[in-house]
């Protein structure tokens, strides 16, 4: 087992006495966050918190460990430190999980190019959690998707990217060129998790509703699976993946709009976001934001009859 | 990207087909059978609505006179004055809307007895529309159904329907899928009238009530749709223009012939919005 990584798990549960304000801080679910703290105990043969209360408590043993937790951690990201004096600066960048391998790529080598001594440590991380490592210094600087509200974070030039529909390749709509959303109509829909991209997930449906589609269910994922399987569509920039149909939206009803934020202003985190805008621009068909055409809704005469 | 599969689509639906379909900006265009001389059945009021603003437009006559439609003598017809039965003082603009919202016989005949078929022809003319032709009016084509069969209402015997002289363009209102959608490509780019009067044309068609044919191949709000049916008996037809979101407007003239001589067929309807959908998606790609 990674103890360090472990002990970090028990100093966060110990500071925040709550397992989902501890999951929330480090970026994670709390699932996975008690089963962690779990195989510490076990690791350790000893009860770290009291969980029989309401609330949770730290055993006396786990506040006699605490300290030494602490020091060890401690001691340990000292290293690390040491070490990256010796090799350059790091910049820590979150980085939606959906986001195309190949347009990461084409990030990483773009800052390698433009600020060689700096090393770029992408994490994938969804906007809402990208927001609290920003708030925490987890991160340096996020590419996130907006809308995102959080007061205090700094944007930089907001991009544009019409979406188009994944279906599976056996999906009768594949045969059209342009897919409407009125045809998804009955189909089930693959989005990221709502917890994570609360913004994207509430514009995104309201606009499916407005102009048709009401999805049966609504899953959540960032793998492909269920489209693979004809069991739901998502929505996404082109892609070619065999056995999947990307088809483009009538009318370009869906558009992801990003920006990369950052809460403190550092040089590397400036000429990240400047490359960021170049980059995306160049390698994931991102555009300026342009004024939004107002949608026109054509009067039929049987509407109101 | 290969054409799509008209003619099975087609068959599908229990009916022979012709279309042609073409983009109003680029010209690209797309068809099956369309050269193919066809009777137009009440399509031949798109000519008349058109030869009616020219008229406007030259100052020959004012499209707000208003006149006076008496109850007795009216062209047979399902809707509008046709089917109403007292006097009725009307404008010319609001004969007109009828006569393309609703199809209304009465109207068209009105318009038609005030305008005159060598006027429209001439006009067709003009437009190097040679393959279309204006020789009746729509009482007088409702009235041959009778004639040439011996009988009143229905007509739904297959051999009544071979007789039918409505159904021969050599001797009925006619034109071609092409033609229909260059006359139609003429309103949308304000070449067929003034401007002004091409933008009035155009609120017209769009106010069409029928939504089973071109219209219900576009089920979307955003999608605006504009045309003139036709319909006599196994003859369903529409022609008119599909407006995209993006900007990107096309037009699209479907007839078909179905196989069955029943009066009912949804799926008949269906698919010239089917086919129309097909014809403009494959344009766009």
């Amino acid at each position: 087992m990674d103890l360090v990584r472990h002990l970090r798990y028990f100093i966060a549960v110990a500071e925040e006495l709550h397992f989902g304000n501890a999951a929330i801080r480090l970026g994670m679910a709390q699932p996975p966050l008690s089963q962690r703290v779990k195989r510490l105990e076990e690791e350790l043969g000893v009860r770290l918190f009291d969980r029989s209360a309401r609330q949770v408590r730290l055993t006396e043993t786990g506040r006699l460990l605490l300290g030494e937790a602490r020091e060890i951690v401690s001691r340990v990201e000292r290293l690390h430190e040491l070490a990256r004096q010796g090799e350059g600066a790091v910049l820590k960048v979150g980085v939606p999980p959906d986001l195309a391998a190949t347009v990461l790529a084409a990030l990483v080598a773009g800052f390698r190019e433009t600020s060689p001594d700096v090393r770029l440590a992408p994490a994938e991380i969804w906007t809402a959690d990208q927001v609290t490592a920003l708030a925490e210094g987890t991160i340096d600087v996020g590419l996130v998707r907006h809308p995102v509200n959080a007061p205090g974070l700094r944007f930089g030039q907001l991009l544009v990217q019409a979406q188009g529909v994944l279906l599976a390749a056996a999906d009768p709509l594949a045969d059209v060129g342009e897919v409407h959303l009125a045809d998804l109509a009955g189909r089930e829909l693959l989005m990221p998790p709502k917890e994570g991209e609360p913004g994207w997930h509430a514009e995104v449906l309201a606009e499916c509703r407005r102009q048709g589609f009401v999805p049966q269910q609504v899953h959540e994922g960032a793998g492909l699976g269920l489209v693979l399987a004809g069991a739901a569509v998502a929505f996404g920039p082109k892609v070619e993946l065999p056995g999947l149909a990307w088809r483009p939206l009538l009318g370009s009803p869906i558009a992801s709009r990003v920006s990369t934020a950052w809460r403190a202003v550092t040089v590397a985190a400036t000429d990240f976001s400047a490359m960021a805008v170049r980059t995306l621009k160049e390698s994931a068909g991102m555009t300026d934001e342009g004024a939004a055409t107002a949608r026109r809704v054509s009067r039929r005469p049987g509407m109101l009859a | 990207m290969s054409a799509p599969d008209f003619e099975s689509l087609f068959r599908t639906a229990g009916v022979t087909g012709w279309l042609h379909a073409a983009d109003i900006d680029t010209g690209r265009e797309i068809g099956i059978g369309s050269d193919d001389p066809l009777p137009m059945a009440s399509m031949f009021k798109v000519p008349l609505l058109v030869a009616l603003c020219r008229q406007a437009d030259a100052g020959l006559l004012d499209p707000a006179e208003r006149i006076t439609v008496t109850g007795a003598g009216r062209s047979p017809g399902p809707t509008g004055i046709s089917a109403m039965l007292d006097e009725v003082t009307i404008s010319l603009r609001d004969l007109a809307y009828l006569m393309i919202a609703v199809s209304d016989n009465t109207s068209a005949d009105t318009l038609l007895a005030r305008i005159g078929q060598d006027t429209i022809n001439a006009m067709l003319d003009s437009f190097g529309l040679d393959g279309t032709r204006v020789v009746q009016g729509a009482g007088e084509s409702v009235d041959s159904l009778g004639r040439d069969t011996g009988h009143g209402w229905p007509f739904v015997d297959p051999d009544d329907i071979e007789r039918l002289s409505a159904l021969d363009p050599a001797r009925s209102n006619r034109s071609t899928p092409r033609e229909m959608t260059r006359l139609f490509g003429l309103i949308w780019r304000d070449e067929a009238a003034s401007a002004a009067s091409c933008a009035w044309m155009r609120g017209v068609l769009n106010a069409q009530v029928w939504p089973h044919r071109l219209a219900s191949g576009f089920p979307y709000d955003d999608v605006a749709v504009s045309g003139k049916t036709g319909t006599l008996p196994t003859l369903r037809c529409e022609s008119g223009v599909v407006d995209y979101p993006d900007g990107g407007r096309y037009a699209v003239s479907v007839f078909t012939r179905s196989f069955s001589t029943a009066l009912n067929q949804p799926r008949a309807d269906a698919v010239i919005g089917t086919s129309a959908r097909m014809a403009v998606d494959h344009l766009r790609r």
